[in-house]
């Protein structure tokens, strides 16, 4: 491998980071950093590179180790800035150990990307508890989340089969992309949704009213309950509306 | 009597239930409404710090058995409610569509008799499975004294199947719940174990102990627990702190429910059915838990000289006696010693906690940071950071008096 002090851009997409790192690799470039296009912020000492490839090889062989295939996507998901180059070093490693190189887990790239994974899975599976759904017109349902990763892909698979014959959107706010589901499909795609503040009163009310009978006073342990739901999402869970302030003891 | 204001009661009278787990069960949803996640989905917690998975209320608080413990006894005056099975639906669903909650977890009183009750839950559940193809999770709650028949038709439309036993011997439950015969819950059980199936109960069935209501000892509850696990196979036995909600010559008098206790049993049932631990490994003089140390902890250091355990040769089963090292840390520790020799700082790395386990572990023969091994340094320092810690601290303190 021969270092440069190239910073490879590429469009922001996960194939094409793979379609790029194939080439790195083809190439024998070991690149000082790898960004998408947007993210990138221009410094006049880089020398930026965006190679182009669609040859799939790699997008194709990772994708026939289905756990590996996993991890490395998930990675590519979360927020962290050095994701791109945690994933081209693991995919290094991935070519020395095969299948086994999860269980290196004396090498950071292991580590991180392994943490990265677990990361974004946990933040999906808390947001198929926390996505709270409006109903808009009797007809169909929206919510908004405000996840740190980018979960909404992973978030629409499950609700497109557990919400199988409603119609639904999920605004991420954060990433600023929207998920519309049709009952059979849904697509993702950038955008703003503004103005969304009404409010469901009737089934609303009911639910904070189950809500705040449902806890046993004499237990009470507001240490706890943010451990297991941080502060952080309380914005659009609706039964804690209003009590982002409040302060815990 | 509005909506808001039953709920408001059903919910009030169903929240000393312990069990809300969503788990277990992978029905999928087939042009209706709702699938269940094999792992359970917590949706929101509550300001005790418990998960809220499911519509949890009682279908009706109106109860003809007079449970000393219980706050829906006959002979307490409180506001009685009943839901209709409609009204249950459309709430459940409702609550369904937002992502409010993962299921309904339905219980009841008594009300007029076990079998009509049990007719009444039945037709409620029914009706959300089969007229709004509803998919989703359904815990419910056998009625004891109830019919087979009516208990074979409920599990055949729920995901689990439960009955609470609420005390560890009958001597108690003879006391507290004189409407409540041991035998009958037993039966429901044993009904249960053996009918389990896709269509029967797939996740298993759970039962509750109520803590700190009668004078059992940690001993007697946790071979209570031993012993259902054993003949009934369940996959819980929840341990719920009583609440003192009632006044009764025949309860205790307490103002805090004994949580530290619960924490306890709990961390033993752990021990017990996923850690290899046998009753007899739990205790050794006393028939309570140590207060000051988890029962691992107490079991290491009663047995110092099983220690330390090598991890880069020690086999699964040491592993996990370990204090702080998990079923998940052993495993990582497996399956990633085949492949480089592992250190302290490995370890950090993959995210196995030190904080207990250094005083019982070696990587390649060396202590951490060469600590010298002695059983009262590791008990001195193991209080002394369990001090910190808010369970044993504070309020709680309190609980330590409490001999039942």
């Amino acid at each position: 491998m021969k270092n440069t002090s190239y910073v490879i851009l590429y469009d922001g997409t996960f194939y094409d980071l793979i379609n790029i790192i194939e080439y790195l690799l083809k190439e024998k470039i070991k690149p000082i950093n790898i960004k998408s296009q947007e993210e990138y912020i221009p410094n006049l000492f880089d020398i930026t590179f965006n190679p182009k490839n669609n040859s799939n090889k790699l997008f194709n062989y990772l994708f026939s180790y289905k756990n590996i295939f996993k991890n490395i996507y998930y990675a590519f998901l979360t927020k962290f800035e050095n994701k791109e180059m945690q994933i081209f070093y693991f995919i290094i490693n991935f070519f020395k150990y095969k299948e086994k190189v999860v269980y290196y887990k004396n090498l950071n790239c292991v580590i991180n990307v392994l943490k990265m994974t677990k990361y974004v899975s946990n933040e999906n599976h808390k947001f198929k508890g926390f996505t709270r759904f409006r109903m808009v017109n009797n007809n169909f349902l929206v919510a908004i989340i405000n996840p740190e990763n980018n979960i909404l892909e992973l978030l629409s698979q499950h609700f497109s089969r557990r919400l199988k014959n409603e119609l639904w959107i999920i605004y991420d706010e954060n990433h600023q992309l929207i998920s519309i589901y049709n009952k059979t499909n849904y697509i993702i795609y950038k955008g703003i949704i503004e103005n969304l503040s009404f409010i469901e009163e009737d089934w609303e009310k009911l639910w904070k009213s189950f809500y705040n009978k449902i806890a046993i006073e004499e237990r009470k342990n507001l240490k706890c309950q943010i451990n297991h739901m941080p502060k952080k999402y309380w914005k659009y869970i609706i039964e804690m509306e209003g009590n982002e302030n409040e302060k815990s003891n | 009597m509005s909506i808001q204001e039953k709920l408001e009661i059903l919910a009030d009278c169903a929240k000393y239930d312990a069990s809300c787990s969503s788990s277990g069960s992978k029905r999928k949803n087939i042009d209706g409404i709702g699938n269940t996640s094999y792992s359970g989905i917590c949706h929101s917690f509550s300001s005790d710090g418990r998960c809220i998975s499911l519509l949890k209320i009682l279908m009706t608080n109106v109860c003809i058995f007079d449970c000393k413990y219980c706050v829906n006894r006959k002979s307490n005056n409180n506001k009685k409610a009943i839901f209709s099975p409609e009204e249950i639906c459309e709430i459940t669903l409702n609550f369904y569509k937002r992502n409010y909650i993962e299921g309904l977890f339905l219980s009841s009183g008594v009300i007029k008799s076990p079998d009509y009750t049990m007719e009444k839950m039945i037709e409620t559940i029914y009706l959300l499975r089969n007229k709004y193809k509803f998919n989703g999770y359904i815990h419910a709650k056998a009625i004891p004294g109830a019919n087979p028949n009516l208990i074979k038709k409920l599990g055949s439309l729920v995901d689990r199947l439960s009955a609470n036993i609420e005390l560890p011997n009958s001597t108690s439950l003879k006391l507290l719940a004189p409407n409540k015969k041991e035998n009958d819950i037993h039966k429901i059980m044993s009904y249960v174990k053996n009918n389990i199936n896709r269509n029967f109960s797939p996740s298993g069935q759970s039962t509750q102990m109520i803590i700190g209501a009668s004078k059992e000892s940690d001993f007697d509850i946790m071979n209570k627990s031993d012993f259902m696990y054993k003949n009934y196979k369940l996959k819980r036995v929840f341990y719920s702190a009583y609440v003192p909600v009632n006044k009764d010559k025949y309860l205790p008098n307490i103002t805090t429910p004994p949580l530290l206790r619960e924490n306890r049993l709990y961390q033993a049932d752990w021990l017990l059915r996923f850690y290899k631990f046998q009753i007899n490994d739990l205790f050794d003089n006393s028939k309570y838990f140590n207060v000051l140390l988890d029962p691992k902890t107490d079991w290491a250091l009663r047995h110092i000289d099983f220690f330390p355990i090598e991890i880069n040769k020690a086999s699964f089963n040491n592993l996990i006696k370990v204090p702080g090292i998990g079923l998940i840390s052993a495993k990582k520790i497996i399956s990633s010693r085949k492949y480089f020799n592992i250190n302290f700082d490995d370890l950090k790395k993959m995210g196995v906690s030190l904080k207990k386990s250094k005083y019982f572990i070696t990587c390649n023969s060396k202590y951490y940071n060469n600590i010298s091994y002695n059983k009262n340094f590791i008990y001195t320092n193991l209080i002394n950071e369990g001090s910190n810690n808010k369970l044993i601290s504070g309020v709680q303190l309190s609980l330590f008096d409490e001999k039942y």
